[in-house]
């Protein structure tokens, strides 16, 4: 290939070639920073990371951080998906308030949010009175970091699960009832596995946002520890050189799993 | 459904939309400019989080007395505030700790080296902090509260030993009270039924032991970070009682027990009863003693003279005044450890102890 041909096929990709230079301004922003810390951990002081590794405290944190948030992402894939599917199906008066109230968690103060959902479920509230009489303690239980995590990661996937649900076309649902098939029938055959990417990546999200989760969590349940709250304590107590390893062994947990769900969402959308 | 225009958003969403950035925009950079702090200088003030409203008051004066000044104050458990300095390397221009032993042996070692001179400007008393809401509120008293905490009924809290000073005070003051009210069951009955806190007792001297990660407290018994961080949850009504100081409680609304000063921890008369009684924490091992609050200047401080500025005012009259409001006494005069190595436009405030 000449280089004049070169050029004319540079040019003729101006545009990629220019967005992919910005573009990888913001990746090195995120990879240096993770880099910056994991590398440092990693090539200068191993030997506290494999401490962390093999400390029972911090594994036991980091399992039930990543537990607590799969509960709650479960709990708002329950419950957002009808919410989900509703809002991108109907139109009804009000509906621009509810999807802006969806979104409030994302907006406030997570210690405010947390002030807040103490207030709602410590043990001497009407609510969490008639929980705890089933057994259910949010206060400093596993329960109130749940909730917390719920409350700040359910808008990412009711946003994600309704931009999915609004990805399928109507028709193809209404064609499915023209030939017999029920209601729920359609949903369950049609709807829901066109949109299902969506509602994953979506629940992939809220996953993510609840195991970062601190400032709601630590009002509600102090204890048990996640780890944010691990690391915090550690990084009080015993400074950055008890904390930092902790906090790259939690990236590095979270790194192996996102990039596997994201390769499985791949291969999910290719074999379709 | 409107019609779409070929961007994919209508031309009056793509208006409202712009017309919405754009006010938020120019009035934020509006306020940025105007009142918000570009051009101040930022004097960073780390506090522990009991000095935070007394603090607030001196702020204020200062920035009318020096408008290009931007005090910014970042209250903290005592210990973290100096291990923001000596461990992660941020620069911060006074430091104030509840514990002022804290600057001597975090921040005066061959290996850690950050001062050589603190200021003692302020003692604060142990108390026992409530509203009208809390259980047993018309009935509790300085000489029945070891029975009313004992109910089972009655949440209490107090902060975590291992992270804030008011936490290991707390207790101390419990072990204290043995003596004091001469029952010896107060300790095991609210501290070791209720947590994995124990306590030992050799030659005289009791060791409470909170060496451990997870203090595993019961659900009547609530620890956090910092004692201020247990208002909100008084306030709330989800806990009746926590370990307060004086001044928190007296800053935040609260009623407040008056308690012996022979376990308050605020007299320098008790010293040597306060030193029977020690806290193994998970990183040192700190003795009873009175609660006397300490600053400094750090060597890397980005403005030292406002420092010292800002430090005249709070060893000043108008200082010790506001201390006094906040059910904080300040130390008058003013002691220092060694009255030639503070700086010298704050020599005449402080005599050496």
């Amino acid at each position: 290939m000449s280089i004049a041909s070169a050029l004319r096929a540079a040019k003729r990709q101006s545009l990629s070639l220019i967005f992919l230079v910005i573009g990888a301004v913001l990746v090195l922003f995120t990879i240096l920073t993770l880099i910056n810390m994991i590398f440092r951990q990693i090539v200068l002081e191993p030997e506290g990371l494999l401490e962390a590794a093999s400390d029972p405290e911090v594994t036991k944190s980091i399992l039930l951080t990543l537990y607590a948030s799969l509960l709650a992402t479960l709990i708002a894939m329950i419950l957002g998906t009808p919410l989900a599917y509703v809002l991108a199906r109907h139109d009804f008066p009000g509906k621009s308030i509810v999807e802006s109230i969806i979104d409030v968690p994302v907006i406030i103060p997570h210690s405010v949010a947390g002030i807040a959902l103490y207030a709602l479920f410590m043990s001497r509230s009407p609510v969490g009175k008639a929980f705890s009489s089933v057994g259910i303690i949010f206060e400093d239980g596993l329960w109130g970091i749940v909730v917390a995590m719920l409350f700040v990661s359910a808008p990412f996937y009711v946003n994600a699960a309704r931009e999915g649900f609004q990805s399928v076309n109507p028709r193809l649902d209404r064609v499915a009832r023209t030939l017999g098939a029920s209601q729920w029938k359609a949903f369950y055959r049609i709807t829901l596995p066109l949109a299902i990417r969506h509602l994953f990546s979506g629940a992939i999200m809220a996953w993510a946002r609840g195991i970062s989760e601190f400032g709601a969590v630590i009002m509600i349940a102090f204890y048990p520890m996640i780890a944010p709250i691990l690391i915090f304590y550690k990084f009080t107590t015993h400074g950055l050189k008890a904390a930092q390893p902790i906090a790259v062994l939690l990236i590095l947990i979270c790194l192996v799993v996102f990039i596997a769900l994201r390769t499985s969402s791949k291969y999910w959308e290719r074999r379709k | 459904m409107t019609k779409l225009s070929r961007s994919g958003l209508t031309k009056m969403q793509a208006a409202m939309i712009a017309a919405v950035v754009a006010v938020v925009a120019i009035g934020g950079f509006w306020y940025y400019v105007s009142i918000g702090s570009s051009g101040k200088i930022p004097l960073k003030v780390f506090c522990a989080g009991s000095l935070t409203l007394p603090f607030e008051d001196i702020e204020e004066q200062f920035e009318a007395d020096h408008t290009n000044v931007d005090v910014q104050l970042e209250p903290g458990g005592s210990v973290t505030c100096v291990q923001k300095i000596t461990d992660v390397g941020e620069e911060c221009d006074v430091l104030a700790s509840a514990d002022y032993t804290l600057i001597p042996s975090m921040m005066m070692t061959p290996d850690s080296n950050y001062t050589d001179w603190y200021i003692i400007f302020a003692v604060n008393r142990m108390t026992i902090a409530y509203t009208n809401n809390s259980r047993y509120a018309d009935e509790i008293n300085s000489t029945n509260w070891f029975h009313i905490l004992r109910r089972s009924d009655v949440k209490w809290g107090f902060s975590n030993p291992n992270m804030d000073p008011c936490g290991y005070r707390s207790p101390m003051v419990l072990q204290l009270a043995e003596f004091a009210y001469g029952d010896t069951m107060i300790f095991e009955d609210l501290i070791e039924a209720n947590s994995d806190i124990t306590v030992s007792e050799s030659n005289g001297t009791y060791v409470i032991d909170t060496n451990m990660t997870d203090l595993n407290p019961t659900e009547r018994l609530k620890i956090r970070e910092k004692s201020v961080d247990l208002i909100a949850y008084v306030q709330e009504g989800g806990l009746d009682y926590a370990f307060e100081y004086s001044s928190v409680a007296k800053q935040h609304g609260l009623r407040f027990l008056e308690l012996p000063e022979s376990i308050d921890l605020s007299s320098e008369t008790y010293r040597d009863t306060y030193a029977t009684v020690k806290v193994r924490k998970t990183t040192t091992v700190s003795t009873g003693k009175p609660i006397v609050y300490g600053l400094t200047i750090s060597n890397n401080a980005p403005n030292p003279n406002l420092a010292e500025e800002f430090v005249r005012y709070i060893v000043s009259d108008f200082g010790q005044g506001i201390f006094r409001d906040n059910a904080q006494p300040p130390v008058v005069p003013a002691l220092t450890n060694d009255i030639d190595k503070v700086p010298e436009s704050l020599k005449a405030y402080v005599i050496e102890s």
